[in-house]
């Protein structure tokens, strides 16, 4: 028999944590990259590996062995730290979303609270990333980054909040287990809060039609303009991290999470409906043209929020629980 | 205006939204632009100085070389320069093909520039989507010329290539496709909410404007005034086609939009009647290599706008003296117009919107 103090560790080292992840982030940028190509009528990754399936971890090899710059009026330890933590964050709320089976590695009451805000700051990360890199386009890309997070904050928790609600718990695992416990799935409750997460999420990830804190033709790379090598292949890690977070996070809230009413094992189940959601995130991400920052914020306040307290009146009612 | 409130912003020469050197120094308060300064000359490449010590052969390909889009164009203008000043007529079916090869070349150059504005807003499918139909057209104008960009169609007293009927039937299936894309693009353009958001009413202006800041081209009959060379001034076969001059009065980003769709529809409603109605005979005539001394100013509607040249010649092989007017160099004034009083985020789109194209500004 193995001693349990050996199984936790390797579930947190192999699997489901660390490594299992990191492969998945990179698995679901193939994703989104093959699919938005295929999208826009392009190959897109195509050499390296199976249909190029290993490129991203390709790009990633590549950008750590590249020279690691660090502009001189930069200030030197928030420019350093920022990658790190735009890795970390992400990862750290992943930890809390059911990944094999109903409950997630670490759960407790209140772990929802904990990973929105967790999403805060990684906006917040952002920012400062912007803000140290003292750069035309970085403070530009950074402030955008900063404002974006003012639009689509309030509406994306008033849409995690729709579950709870009817979960009557703050705990995601909890939320999953209501579901996989009365077999229906959020998305059918509460549609309305579904269609907002998603919208939110991809103003998080800093997709097409909210990509205004990166728009390329405006400010180059916005707020990661100055980061290069080691810096970089973190910050694009920690971006698919961060892909493959929203994914899990629509599958549990929404989706029902691992569970399902045949018998396939949960770590399959989650597969499929978390690459379910990269898919509709990329298909969204395909079909539109950006929104200047100001109508995004435009299209936060006056849409989303009172769309998002719709679905919470109608929780209240009594409709969608 | 200075104020104490405003800051400089430079953009360019080296801009992820310019794709060639050219800088523009912004005055801004707040996030609105309150003036601007262009600084043009960054690609200079003294080719008027460069015709001067060339044979008027030679020149041929160095004129083609003044810009990569409407090489046509400038040809164009230029071999209408030299006949113009040698009294030479050239056939009637080197003018058809010299027309079916400008409007080809317009259609290439308005869906780049569609598929660019699109990039510029951030819509990368409609942008990759665009491109890949230019194929259509690029391999169309290699199919007539043997090139895709440098065409060297035409030659003093004619052109160089016939066009074969088999040709013509594919050119014709070509059409039919791209026809039926730009139908395609052009209800994207009108229904897209997100296109509209960012093009309408985005860079105004106004007709007085444009008129007193003499706009040409698109950018001029998006302010709803009908003013095209190939209409008001008809030259190579434009006075035996019909067709429309297409305007719009938005007055904005969407209105140029628009214009370029419709212009494509037109261009290729041209090449088809020219194609139908292509006379018999010979593609060129025979011209002597010596000018005789005289001057001449020849415009031409290229796909930007209006563009002039204009030759003086001594007698010699040489020319004595050439100048080039591109377009974009029209619409530089009326640019800063627009630019002012508009967004930050909307300067690219808006400089993009007169499709500029500052290779053939500094020549």
């Amino acid at each position: 028999m193995v001693p349990e103090g050996v199984v936790a560790l390797l579930e947190i080292l192999l699997f489901p944590g660390f490594l299992f992840l990191i492969a998945l982030a990179f698995f679901y940028e193939w994703i989104d990259r093959k699919l938005l190509a295929k999208l826009q009528n392009r190959y897109g990754p195509l050499y390296t590996g199976p249909s190029g399936l290993l490129q991203p971890f390709a790009d990633f090899i590549k950008l750590l062995s590249k020279e690691d710059i660090t502009p001189k009026a930069a200030d030197k330890l928030m420019f350093s730290c920022a990658p790190l933590l735009l890795l970390s964050f992400p990862l750290l709320a992943l930890f809390l979303v059911p990944v094999n089976g109903l409950t997630a590695l670490i759960s407790f009451e209140g772990d929802l609270v904990f990973l929105m805000f967790l999403f805060t700051l990684i906006a917040v990360t952002i920012f400062i990333a912007g803000w140290s890199s003292v750069n035309r386009f970085s403070t530009v890309g950074g402030v955008r980054a900063a404002f974006q997070m003012l639009g689509y904050e309030i509406p994306m928790t008033l849409a995690m909040v729709g579950p709870t609600i009817g979960a009557r718990t703050l705990s995601i695992s909890q939320i999953v287990g209501w579901q996989s416990h009365n077999a229906t799935w959020f998305i059918w409750l509460q549609p309305i809060g579904f269609v907002i997460f998603v919208i939110c999420l991809l103003a998080e990830l800093e997709f097409i039609p909210f990509d205004a804190p990166e728009a390329e033709t405006e400010i180059v790379a916005g707020w990661s303009t100055e980061y290069s090598g080691r810096k970089l292949a973190l910050i694009r890690l920690g971006k698919d991290v961060e892909l493959v977070l929203a994914a899990s996070l629509i599958t549990s809230l929404f989706l029902g999470g691992p569970s399902s009413p045949l018998p396939i094992p949960a770590i399959v189940v989650f597969l499929l409906k978390t690459t379910l959601a990269v898919v509709l995130l990329t298909i969204l991400r395909a079909l539109f043209a950006r929104f200047r920052i100001d109508q995004m914020i435009v299209v936060a306040w006056k849409y989303l929020i009172p769309i998002a307290i719709l679905q919470m009146v109608l929780i209240q009612l009594g409709l969608g629980r | 205006m200075m104020t104490h409130r405003t800051i400089r912003i430079p953009f360019g020469p080296q801009h992820p939204a310019l794709k060639e050197p050219e800088n523009f120094m912004f005055e801004i308060e707040g996030e609105y632009v309150v003036g601007v300064k262009p600084r043009i000359g960054y690609v200079h490449r003294g080719i008027e100085k460069a015709i001067e010590g060339r044979t008027f052969i030679q020149n041929l390909y160095l004129v083609e070389r003044i810009c990569g889009i409407c090489s046509h164009a400038h040809t164009t203008c230029y071999t209408q320069a030299i006949e113009e000043v040698l009294g030479a007529k050239i056939p009637p079916r080197a003018k058809f093909i010299r027309t079916i090869i400008a409007e080809l070349e317009r259609i290439h150059s308005h869906y780049l520039w569609i598929g660019w504005a699109a990039h510029e807003i951030g819509f990368e499918t409609l942008f990759m989507y665009l491109w890949r139909d230019r194929e259509i057209v690029m391999d169309l104008l290699e199919l007539i010329s043997g090139s895709r960009v440098h065409y060297a169609m035409n030659t003093i007293g004619g052109v160089r290539r016939d066009l074969p009927p088999e040709m013509v039937e594919r050119v014709r299936k070509g059409l039919d496709v791209l026809e039926d894309r730009t139908k395609y693009y052009k209800k994207i353009v009108m229904t897209e909410p997100t296109i509209s958001k960012r093009t309408a009413g985005i860079g105004k202006l106004k007709p007085r404007d444009a008129l007193a800041l003499c706009a040409v081209g698109p950018t001029l009959r998006a302010s709803g005034i009908k003013r095209d060379v190939r209409a008001d001034d008809p030259y190579i076969a434009y006075d035996e086609i019909p067709f429309n001059v297409i305007t719009h009065n938005g007055c904005d980003v969407m209105s140029r939009l628009f214009v370029r769709c419709d212009e494509t529809f037109e261009s290729i409603s041209i090449i088809r009647y020219a194609m139908d109605h292509l006379p018999k005979g010979k593609i060129r005539i025979k011209v002597p290599r010596k000018i005789p001394e005289g001057e001449a100013v020849s415009r031409v509607e290229a796909p930007r706008g209006e563009l002039i040249h204009y030759v003086k010649t001594n007698g010699t092989t040489k020319p004595e003296r050439y100048k080039v007017r591109s377009p974009t160099l029209g619409n530089i004034p009326s640019l800063c117009k627009m630019l002012v009083g508009g967004y930050i985020a909307d300067i690219p789109i808006v400089i993009a919107g007169i499709d500029p194209c500052f290779s053939c500004t500094d020549r």
